[in-house]
């Protein structure tokens, strides 16, 4: 804190770049909060007061057409309001706060004064901004100036609790938590009603039936062949282990594609770049599960082939995502050097970038080892086999005391693979 | 002899990013086996003028020439033929930490050898040869196969001064090679730069910071101060008023023995 | 000196104080254990590698699948001898990780003679256990050798082909890729992956021209998906940050405490280590598929729970001690540096971990849909079940859309808390 703000005056505003775009993110928090807490009542107000069956109208508004433009303009007003009247989460977010021109904080008249003038300001197509940001029309009319603290907290004036922003923070929370209620139908009373059944799978769970562990089982047949509970662990490890190859091998070449300090900065590196992060991203952010479906229809539905291209597809984007990023954290001296001795581009990766990463590239290839067996002891349910078709066989079967036995071998191998991965990593790093 | 070995006209740069101005219209020229010292404060430009020579960094306007070739016009191809030829040692040695001290030895060779083999680590035989003869110069012949960071500062920059000797430079470039060290260790570095140049003949450009290691082994010297040249001469040239007015007002001289 | 002359008051000698004593049996035991280490390793390495030739063996020549394929009294009593032959004549895998060497005491190299006694000790010292306890351990001592850290300096290195761990290293990764791909490829799957590529056109197809009409529908669904991450990340955070202080390793010591810590650590591990779908089957029987994303969201509370309770507790673990000494000393009481000393240190990274399994639940409620456990993941399925790709493609538009607003925004906000 420098001394000046210990004297009580405030610091000034610091004029940064991006000052118009900071603030209006804050205001549209505002905004999005007071439409989150619009949608909140009106939710209540469907489930409580118009009892429309909740089965249909689950996060449905059965709002009048004329409602809707109420509703934004209602919102915004809200937003316009609680920013003015005092600290708004917004404001808090972004970290400013409402102070008068003569460094005192501002009278309730002004703060009034200043909510008025917004729409002067603003509504008219923002002409209050274009003539100087920093100071809209409706500041310098109101007399006051939108600080941006320093990010070390500022003096309290009140307790957290008491001010706009907490008590906003505190009914946000309750709402989102009472609507979740609503809409996920939770109803711990179930739990407890039904409490027989749900021990009685517990307790047949752990009474495990370990007759078929080294025996393949008769009634279980997978493409004519009968596989006993090691068999088919044994299946998910060469999955994760196959897929954890194939995924790093086809990662590790296209990271440096997504890698800006290797593609550099000429237009045609650019594009590269976008583009394998894109595909990276896109890829990434469906989940494995998804992509088993696509390959179980694509190839056989329960084949562990169709498993391992899923975990394949996924360990690619991830690793590639992951591996992109320690490209482009590396320590750029190595390089230099290896440029200055007359080094081409490809002479840098190898000899300035490969050696920087390779500790991280291997950490990350043993984490993502450790979900891939976490992922294909799983992946069966959606056809892309390994142990799950299992679990998923004698689950069907309501075979419980089968299902506990596979469940403990599952437990066993992550916990063995996260147990050696682990030790790994830490030798590496 | 017509022309000096390496002349610098009128090198300005901007770095775009900021916008600032870390070279403005620098002249001068070095004759072969001189033993220039570049001195300055810290941000006056003294890494922007050595990296603009081997063209690390692009300068934005001024001519470069080297052995009557223009630098500044070559190709990025052309470019990195000539880099063979100017070796670079740097303050934070930058060395490749996790590979042994021979890979990193022999990193120096690859200009002079096609990219295939390189990138396969297959270097010719003689190169190893040189590699290791390299290495007995500096006194690390049984370091060879340690990894890089096991060894100490000192270690790791004469590691850096064998790499670039790998090139078989004509120019040295040396930017505060001796910065990261103890003034003990700073000595036998130093030493071993000017054994560079006395025996093989090497044209160095080093970057110091003290001026008592300048002018012990400085033929000549050269000051920069917010990126313009403010003094080029001998050392002993630089007396009290000429330091005040390179380093400021403030500045006291300090020993290094 | 104790007051006396010399020689009237015999102290005992010095190696027979109870610290030397302490100190002796402590290096031996590491000793020990370092040595047991590389021998389990390596027996372990050769027995894998065994499992997985026979394996491939059987697989392909008999059909079958069979392990060891001698009987398990052979496979036993021949990874024990190979690990010794590996060990006695050759720088080992164990070795090597260890990096370690057998070298003899007088320096020098080591002769064949060497190295055969040290062979033959090695069953009377190492099978038995106590042998190496001795210091040196007696098939050390017998053959004049000694294992000594591993160095580089003044030696040239040899290439990885030329030396056993590498040639094991090698055989071992082929052994394991060709047994991975003989399982997971066979010949049906993989003539279909190339002709039936026509089966997903219409999915790739339907990325480009989404099916508007189910639009609203599948946003209600997102919604309650994005409901089901949040209640289940709130409610397990209530839960994991009293349980990480129990689990905390620097906070529960003595009898009582360390017990605890034990016990809540190994169960959430074991928590852990099922995947919700698998917790999400489970509830769904108890809860019915009737209240589909209540059963959805039990099995992500109870996994976020253990994940959350681990990841506070590594950072309880690690936070710095100089602070909570420094609060300490100023006669604070328990509560009162936990307060001053603790929490600050702890409540940035604790708000992280939560954004972060936040993000995870997100993915994770999508993936519990598929088997029932409602939200946006539920459809998914259906749609992908009934071959319906174009209102696939729509809805897994939408997904990727709303993993990544995620994504981003919890990257974000963790950026500015750390
Ligand atoms: N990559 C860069 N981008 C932007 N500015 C830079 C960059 N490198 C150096 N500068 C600036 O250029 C000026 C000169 O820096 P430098 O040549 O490193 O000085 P010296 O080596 O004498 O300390 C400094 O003001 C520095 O901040
Ligand atoms: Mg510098």
């Amino acid at each position: 804190m420098t001394s000046e703000a210990a004297a009580g005056v405030r610091p000034k505003a610091r004029a940064e770049g991006s000052t118009l775009r900071r603030r209006f993110l804050s205001f549209l928090l505002d905004w999005m909060i007071w439409g989150y807490i619009a949608y909140g009542v009106m939710y209540l107000l469907n489930a409580y007061w118009w009892t429309v069956p909740l089965e249909r109208y689950y996060s449905t508004l059965t709002l009048p057409s004329w409602g809707w433009p109420l509703a934004v303009l209602g919102t915004l007003e809200m937003a316009v309001w609680s920013r003015n009247l005092g600290r708004s989460l917004g404001l808090k977010a972004f970290g400013y706060e409402v102070w008068g021109a003569d460094g005192k904080p501002p009278t309730v008249g002004q703060r009034v004064k200043r909510a008025l003038l917004w729409h002067l300001s603003v509504l008219p197509l923002g002409a209050g901004f274009w003539s100087s940001p920093e100071r809209p029309w409706h500041d310098r009319l109101a007399g006051t100036e939108l600080h941006v603290l320093p990010s070390s907290p500022a003096p309290k004036r009140r307790k957290a609790l008491f001010s706009q922003w907490g008590i906003m923070s505190l009914l946000l929370i309750a709402l989102t938590i009472w609507l979740g209620w609503l809409i996920i139908k939770i109803d711990p009373r179930v739990l407890i009603r039904r409490w027989d059944e749900g021990s009685r799978i517990w307790l047949e769970m752990l009474h495990p039936d370990f007759r078929y562990f080294a025996r393949p089982d008769p009634a279980f047949e997978l493409r004519n062949l009968s596989f006993s509970i090691l068999d088919m662990a044994v299946v998910t490890l060469f999955m994760a282990l196959l897929s954890t190859i194939l995924g790093a091998a086809l990662a590790f070449p296209l990271s440096f594609l997504g890698a800006r300090n290797v593609m550099g900065f000429n237009p045609a590196g650019w594009l590269v770049y976008f583009v394998m992060r894109g595909l990276f991203n896109i890829f990434r952010s469906i989940d494995t599960m998804l992509w088993a479906v696509i390959f179980a229809v694509w190839v056989l539905w329960g084949s562990p082939l169709a498993g391992v291209l899923a975990l394949t597809v996924h360990t690619i984007a991830a690793l590639g995502k992951l591996y992109s990023e320690q490209v482009e954290g590396i320590d750029p001296g190595p390089v230099e050097a290896v440029a200055a001795a007359g080094g081409s581009r490809i002479e840098v990766i190898r000899y300035a970038v490969i050696p920087q990463v390779a500790p991280s590239f291997w950490a990350f290839t043993l984490y993502r080892w450790d979900i891939n067996v976490r992922m294909s002891t799983v992946i069966a349910l959606v056809g892309g086999g390994g142990i799950g078709d299992l679990l998923f066989y004698y689950k069907n079967q309501g075979d419980w005391p089968k299902v506990g036995a596979v469940v403990i071998v599952i437990v066993a191998i992550v916990w063995a693979m996260d147990y050696i991965s682990g030790r790994l990593r830490e030798r590496i790093v | 002899m017509a022309e000096p070995y390496l002349v610098v006209e009128h090198l300005t740069k901007v770095y775009e990013r900021g916008q600032v101005l870390a070279l403005k219209d620098v002249s001068f020229t070095v004759e072969k086996g001189e033993f220039l010292v570049v001195i300055g404060l810290s941000g006056s430009g003294k890494s922007t003028l050595l990296r603009c020579i081997n063209r690390l960094v692009e300068p934005t306007s001024g001519r470069i020439f080297l052995g009557g070739v223009e630098i500044t016009r070559l190709s990025a191809r052309e470019m990195r033929k000539m880099r063979r030829k100017i070796g670079m040692i740097f303050q934070q040695f930058n060395l490749i930490k996790r590979a042994t001290v021979m890979t990193n030895v022999l990193t120096g060779r690859l200009g002079y050898n096609p990219t295939w083999r390189t990138l396969l680590g297959l270097f010719p035989k003689e190169d190893r040869e040189l590699a290791l003869k390299n290495l007995e110069r500096v006194g690390l012949s049984d370091k060879a196969y340690v990894r890089a960071d096991e060894l100490s500062g000192g270690q790791q920059q004469r590691v850096g001064i064998a790499r670039a000797l790998m090139q078989e430079p004509e120019l040295l470039l040396a930017d505060e090679p001796v910065s990261a060290l103890d003034p003990a260790t700073s000595h036998s570095v130093m030493q071993y730069l000017e054994q560079m140049n006395r025996e093989d003949g090497v044209t160095v450009l080093a970057s110091l910071h003290f001026l008592s290691l300048a002018r012990r082994y400085g033929t000549r010297i050269i000051a920069l101060k917010e990126g313009r040249l403010v003094f080029d001469g001998p050392p002993e040239a630089i007396d009290d008023a000429k330091f005040k007015e390179i380093y400021g007002e403030e500045a006291e001289q300090v020993e290094v023995r | 000196m104790n007051g006396y002359p010399d020689g009237i008051v015999k102290e005992p000698p010095e190696w027979l104080s109870r610290r030397r004593l302490l100190d002796a049996l402590i290096l031996r035991l590491k000793g020990a254990g370092q040595r047991l280490a590389i021998v389990l390793l390596d027996m372990l390495a050769i027995g894998v590698l065994w499992i997985l030739v026979s394996y491939i063996i059987s697989w392909h020549v008999y059909g079958v699948i069979a392990y060891t394929l001698v009987p398990w009294w052979l496979f036993g009593v021949g990874v024990v001898e190979a690990a010794a032959v590996w060990e006695s004549f050759g720088r080992s895998l164990g070795h090597r990780l260890a990096r370690k060497e057998l070298r003899p005491r007088q320096g020098g190299k080591s002769t064949l003679g060497q190295r055969l006694v040290y062979y033959i000790a090695w069953h009377i010292t190492v099978l038995p256990m106590v042998g190496l306890l001795a210091s040196p351990p007696w098939h050390e001592r017998l053959a004049g050798l000694s294992l000594v850290p591993f160095s580089m300096e003044g030696k040239k290195p040899t290439p990885w082909w030329r030396t056993s761990s590498g040639l094991f290293m090698a055989v071992f990764l082929c052994a394991a890729v060709a047994a991975a791909v003989s399982v997971t490829m066979d010949k049906e799957s993989l003539t279909r992956l190339f002709t039936q590529a026509g089966r997903t056109v219409k999915f790739w197809k339907a990325l480009f021209s989404p099916d508007t009409s189910i639009l609203l529908p599948s946003i209600r669904d997102l919604v309650v998906t994005i409901f089901m991450a949040v209640i289940a990340t709130s409610f397990a955070v209530v839960v994991a940050v009293p349980l990480s202080f129990l689990a905390a390793r620097n906070l529960m010591r003595g009898p009582i405490g360390r017990p605890i810590y034990t016990v809540l650590r190994g169960a959430m591990s074991i928590i852990r280590s099922i995947e919700p779908v698998i917790w999400a089957i489970i509830f769904l029987v108890w809860v019915t598929a009737r209240r589909a994303p209540f059963a959805g969201v039990l099995a992500l509370w109870v996994h976020s729970i253990a994940d959350l309770t681990k990841l506070y507790a590594e950072r309880l673990e690690s936070i710095d001690p100089g602070l909570v000494e420094a609060i300490t000393s100023t006669g604070a009481g328990r509560l009162q540096v936990l307060r001053y000393a603790v929490v600050p240190q702890i409540i940035n990274p604790y708000i992280s971990f939560t954004l972060y399994r936040w993000d995870i639940n997100i993915r994770m409620a999508t993936v519990v849909g598929v088997v029932g456990g409602g939200g946006i993941g539920q459809r998914l399925y259906f749609y992908l079940k009934n071959l319906a790709w174009q209102q696939a493609g729509t809805v897994m538009i939408l997904i990727v859309i709303l993993v990544w607003a995620i994504d981003y925004l919890s990257a974000r906000l963790r950026a500015k808390l750390a």
